[in-house]
């Protein structure tokens, strides 16, 4: 049976489970590719940054100048028009298409810098596969300006005390460390915010490589050069700054080991930690968690606050039987003081041996909880004597939702003007009939929209998994995206009564986590498709 | 620049066990070649960075374990991935049969947009062949996916494949940032009038809402 199994792979029957060692290999592996993970989501954030700093340098679209640069329409040269996005500008910001193979439009094609760069983003980053950007984080604040050596020494620092010191050391440990490679290409130049207007050709594009470098290269301490200067100071800022700057930041690196934190160190993930205090009472057989305080949670909302509350359950479950309490929600915080009990009652010793407790913070929203993090604490230690932890909060479990959930397009057409919302499928929606299916369809609102446009999908009748793939338009400029929210309601068709409510999803600037990563997305990369799939709520607000 | 890289292609190998996914793998990732066999357990990666038209693209490539037991582990890496390669060993006619069952398998669960492969592995042992060339290659016309044939252990062809499947997706990369674009990309400037045409009219009327 065995050697069948071996040589076909493809047996019926599902193999015993896996071993303790095999889980922990496999364990290995996964946090192995969870490292390489958050390394792509930094070059991603590069990226995002990048382009984000060239969008806000340009001079904006106006009618008789150069997007990029404010460069009015010359004789000898005259403006160009970007073919993606419309606008018009200079021939040092655009670059020229390959011809496209249609005989009829054989004419020269431009493309703004702009949008090429969006483009080049757009594939580098592998959002072309996923439909949307992958996650990513942001490079850390940048410094503009005069920058000297006890600065970078602090931020240095700054960074190893802010917990990130398990990837930070990882990058540094591994030969040709991007700070000990690099160091000598960064330049350094006086900030002069007025120039911008003058940048020509020549220095847009020796500006990209120069931020390319760095952006790669010093990836977190990122001098981000937003200004530009001419060539030849370039040339001469490369070489009085480069052995400076070199020599300083190797002897940073040497003295950075040093400074040992105070506190125990835990290994963070980035997600923050949290201190909690079990205590067991053998008379009442009840054990009494108090959630003192959490530090350093992700921040869930525009501002980069959070609404956290813990919740808390003891694994494994017995039965149907659900053992879950809840914390108060703190608003408008990432460190948030609970100082909370919660009891849980007729734990015997036994369970205490085997069973342990898992803590999730959720960020409490009117439309839903987005997961901010969890722990898991075997409960044996506290079987003697009270103990007080401070856990370390790993990140969310599996990034596609689950339950009822819907799977929606969103892309800002600066051609129409228009938003498109695109309804794919939806999946694991409630059954509503007697019949043990639902009749679906969607109604869709934009608010506060001026034009109270209002739109229905058709009816899917008896499927629980309805695919739509129907398109939806909503005149609305980019800058009122960001105060309106786009309100998704699901229905269950009936006849002769109410129509039966499955869920809703409300995507928009006040909404949080993933909703409001897509709908910034949305804004931040028009004219293209961003997919995500959301996990309907339950509760009605119209 | 060591470390930069312009894209990231996750691959998957799949394939039953003990078709030489994790040899064909080694041998790319470090050039050798293991004679002994030990059984992947769950999932595992390798990382190689190589160079493809001037461009550095950083190939994460999953290898996963064949056995029935790990299916529910493997299939989880299915969604995530761009490029699969599908392995059955030529000496082994059953493993050969099976290729259809993971094309199945890739189907319900991998990205539609996937780029896939097929590879029969250990061509050099010639005498114990129970698969013909020919044979896989008309597999591979029935279902348009690229085939060659392997031999971890010569080095035969696994570098090819491995370029081979990138350069595909690096392809597909290319063709759908051109169709992803809106449609003035295409056309100059006949757009531009038609969508100057498009703004101009209030947008009372223009009640779209199925495009």
């Amino acid at each position: 049976m065995c050697v069948i199994r071996l040589r076909t792979g493809w047996c019926t029957a599902r193999g015993e489970p896996l071993s303790a060692a095999e889980r922990e290999a496999v364990a290995a592996v996964v946090r192995r590719a969870e490292q390489l993970d958050e390394l792509e989501a930094r070059r991603v954030g590069r990226l995002v940054a990048r382009l984000e700093g060239m969008r806000r340098s340009a001079q904006g679209p106006a009618p008789r100048a150069c997007l990029l640069c404010g460069e009015t329409s010359r004789l000898l040269a005259p403006l160009r028009t970007c073919s993606i996005c419309r606008n018009s500008a200079c021939p040092k910001c655009v670059i020229d298409t390959p011809p496209h193979r249609s005989p009829i439009y054989s004419r020269e094609q431009y493309m703004c810098n702009l949008c090429a760069e969006t483009r080049e983003m757009w594939k580098k980053s592998g959002a072309w596969f996923y439909k949307s950007l992958p996650k990513y984080i942001l490079p850390e604040r940048k410094v503009t300006g005069r920058y000297n050596d006890t600065e970078l020494a602090r931020s240095l620092q700054v960074r190893q005390e802010a917990g990130n010191s398990s990837n930070e050391c990882k990058t540094d440990s591994e030969p040709g460390s991007p700070l000990s490679i690099h160091a000598p290409s960064f330049s350094r130049q006086p900030s002069n915010t007025d120039s911008r207007k003058s940048i020509s050709s020549q220095d847009v594009h020796h500006e990209w490589s120069e931020t390319d470098i760095l952006t790669h290269g010093v990836s977190g301490l990122s001098l981000h050069r937003t200004e530009s200067i001419t060539q030849r100071s370039i040339a001469g800022l490369k070489r009085t700054g480069s052995k400076g700057s070199a020599y300083s930041l190797r002897s940073i690196r040497k003295e950075v080991p040093k400074p040992q934190p105070e506190k125990p160190t835990i290994p963070d993930s980035g997600f923050g930690t949290l201190e909690i205090k079990l205590a067991y009472d053998n008379a009442t057989s009840s054990l009494a968690v108090t959630v003192l305080r959490a530090r350093g949670l992700i921040g869930m909302d525009m501002t980069g606050l959070s609404d956290p509350f813990c919740r808390l359950e003891i694994l494994p479950r017995e039965g149907t039987y659900s053992n879950r309490l809840r914390t108060k929600t703190v608003h408008k915080t990432k460190n948030p003081e609970f100082n909370e009990t919660v009891h849980f009652f007729g734990i015997t010793e036994s369970d205490l041996a085997a069973k342990s407790l898992e803590i999730v913070l959720f960020d409490d929203d009117r439309y839903g909880c987005d997961e901010m993090g969890s722990a898991t604490v075997s409960l044996r230690d506290c079987a003697k004597a009270p103990t007080q932890l401070r856990l370390a909060l790993s990140g969310a479990s599996g990034n596609e939702p689950t339950g009822p959930r819907v799977l929606l397009a969103l892309c800002y057409n600066t051609k129409k003007r228009a938003l498109v919302v695109t309804i794919c499928r939806a999946a694991e929606l409630p059954p509503q009939d007697s019949n043990g299916y639902s009749d679906p369809f969607v109604k869709l609102h934009l608010d506060p929209d001026p034009y109270h446009k209002k739109h229905k999908t058709s009816i899917k009748w008896r499927n629980l998994n309805p695919v739509w793939n129907e398109e939806f338009l909503f005149e609305t400029r980019p800058t009122e995206l960001s105060r309106q929210n786009l309100t998704l309601t699901f229905w269950d068709k009936d006849y002769g009564k109410p129509n039966d409510f499955l869920g809703s999803l409300v995507l928009g600037a006040s909404s949080k986590g993933r909703r409001l990563k897509h709908w910034m997305d949305c804004i931040k990369f028009p004219d293209h498709r961003h997919e995500q799939w959301h996990a309907l709520t339950d509760t009605q607000h119209l | 620049m060591a470390k930069t890289y312009d894209c990231l292609f996750k691959l998957l190998l799949i394939g039953d066990s003990g078709v030489g996914k994790t040899s064909i793998l080694f041998r790319f990732s470090e050039d050798a070649f293991n004679i002994s066999f030990i059984s992947t357990i769950g999932i595992d990666f390798k990382i190689r960075t190589i160079d493809l038209d001037g461009k550095k693209v950083k190939l994460q490539i999953w290898d996963t374990a064949g056995q029935e037991r790990f299916r529910t582990i493997t299939t989880a890496y299915y969604r995530g991935s761009m490029g699969i390669m599908l392995v059955y060993d030529v000496t082994n006619e059953k493993s050969f049969e099976n290729i259809k069952n993971w094309i199945r398998n890739i189907e319900e669960n991998a990205s539609a947009d996937v780029e896939k492969m097929i590879l029969g592995n250990k061509c050099d042992l010639d005498d114990k062949r129970q698969v013909s060339k020919e044979r896989g290659e008309q597999l591979a016309i029935d279902y348009q996916i690229k085939f060659v044939e392997t031999s971890a252990k010569d080095s035969l062809n696994v570098e090819y494949a491995f370029y081979t499947l990138a350069r595909d997706i690096k392809a597909k990369m290319e063709k759908k940032q051109e169709a992803s674009n809106p449609p003035g990309a295409r056309s100059g400037a006949h757009v531009l009038r038609a969508s100057d045409q498009q703004r101009k009219p209030p947008s009372w009327l223009s009640r779209c809402s199925l495009l």
